[in-house]
């Protein structure tokens, strides 16, 4: 049972298709695991469709060119336009395969555009003598979307950020001072959270991370840390 | 209403996409551009005003994706226009990627999909109806601020962020809002 859900106003900007698509990777890891948030989700969809069905046509006033529709009708029977192909099932996805401890970890369906085969195949770049860091994409509105993958009771670096911080806990899990954080739970940070993230004992633990703007570590010993993220993030 | 003379009800929308999937049948698909095509460029209009020539293209693709993807569409799950709705709102998310707004490397195909899922089955079915008639019901009885920011965020896409700056309102206002009206829609959060 998960216990960190997106806020509604988070699955509603989702749901309408205007929430940045990094955020969106997030979310949609989150309903690969969650069902409620799928339901919800989809009672998002019907709202959206409601307000679709009731929008005001005088306002844009305009009726349809009889031509526009002909040109449709022409376009159905176009052979070279090919029916889509259905979408990748998750079980289509491979395996990947078994790690050091032996458990197979599976790649979530949004993020196999990524992660080709497993988590191992990524290009791990090692930050700390308990934390490696992936980076998967950086975008133009200067959001980094990233894995961290942390040893069993390892220490997350402290850091402050100055923007939106998402963590998508893909295996094991860690706590903080708020709680614990299990595979599939889904936290949002607003700039200036400080905490301080320990991964349980148990097992290693992958999250899927989405930074607004670039993380600061904060404090004497992880300073040096900055730099090596910058350079990883910015050939990422 | 410019081109439909007489209003159908969403059965009869539902009814004619299942003859478009089972029999390629193109008077009623004729119906369903009658229909959907005004509210298809209406759509696009509402998040860029002016714009006449993309509102068509959009409104042209999202047709002819409903003649070729009429077979995916499961009506045990939404009616015709939530499974419209959904392909609209992918269109737009396409072209905002390919414009400015969601430049990104990020492919969207994976992280939107259609209703239902891939996994739905006919217990979630039943819940997905029963929520669509809460909705529905629900949509008309919401104060006119609540239901504002609900057209802000879906016609217009904007971000809750968006909308207070537009309103000129606190973030928050904006948040409370949306979430009173998705409450009065049934819609919970676990927390
Ligand atoms: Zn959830």
């Amino acid at each position: 049972m998960l216990n960190h859900h997106p806020m509604p106003e988070v699955l509603a900007d989702y749901a309408s298709g205007s929430l940045s698509l990094s955020h969106a990777l997030c979310v949609a890891a989150h309903l690969e695991h969650c069902a409620h948030c799928r339901q919800m989700s989809d009672t998002l969809v019907h709202v959206g469709a409601q307000l679709f069905e009731s929008q005001s046509l005088q306002l844009h006033g305009d009726s349809i060119d009889e031509g526009l529709k002909q040109k449709v009708f022409s376009m159905l029977d176009d052979e070279t336009l090919q029916l889509d192909s259905a979408p990748v099932s998750i079980s289509d996805q491979p395996a990947s395969k078994p790690t050091s401890n032996g458990k197979a970890y599976k790649v979530p369906r949004c993020l196999s555009q990524f992660i080709k085969g497993s988590f191992d195949s990524l290009e791990w770049v090692r930050v700390s003598p308990s934390i490696k860091i992936a980076t998967l994409c950086r975008d133009k509105d200067g959001s980094q979307v990233a894995l961290s993958r942390v040893q069993p009771g390892g220490k997350m670096p402290h850091h402050a950020h100055t923007g939106d911080e998402l963590t998508l806990v893909l295996e094991g899990s860690f706590s903080d001072v708020d709680g614990i954080y299990r595979k599939g739970d889904f936290i949002l940070r607003n700039s200036g959270d400080r905490h301080k993230p320990v991964v349980t004992k148990d097992a290693e633990c992958i999250c899927l991370m989405v930074l607004d703007a670039p993380i600061q570590f904060t404090g004497f010993f992880t300073r040096w840390l900055n730099p090596i993220l910058r350079h990883n993030h910015a050939f990422g | 209403m410019t081109t439909t003379a007489v209003t159908k009800t969403p059965q009869q929308h539902t009814d004619d996409l299942l003859l478009v999937a089972n029999d390629r049948d193109r008077d009623a698909f004729s119906r369903l551009f009658d229909h959907y095509m005004p509210l298809l460029r209406a759509f696009t209009l509402s998040a860029h005003p002016g714009s006449a020539i993309l509102a068509d293209e959009v409104a042209q693709e999202v047709m002819i994706k409903v003649w070729r993807k009429a077979h995916t569409y499961k009506p045990e799950f939404a009616s015709a226009s939530t499974w419209i709705f959904t392909l609209a709102r992918n269109a737009r998310i396409d072209y905002l990627r390919k414009n400015s707004r969601h430049q990104s490397d990020i492919d969207p195909e994976y992280l939107w999909s259609e209703i239902p899922a891939e996994d739905g089955d006919p217990f979630q079915a039943a819940l997905q109806k029963r929520s669509a008639d809460v909705v529905q019901a629900g949509m008309s009885q919401l104060p006119d601020d609540q239901r504002l920011a609900l057209k802000k965020v879906y016609l217009e896409g904007k971000t809750h962020k968006e909308v207070a700056e537009e309103l000129q309102l606190p973030l928050g206002t904006v948040k409370s809002r949306v979430r009173l009206a998705l409450k009065k829609l049934a819609v919970s959060i676990k927390r």
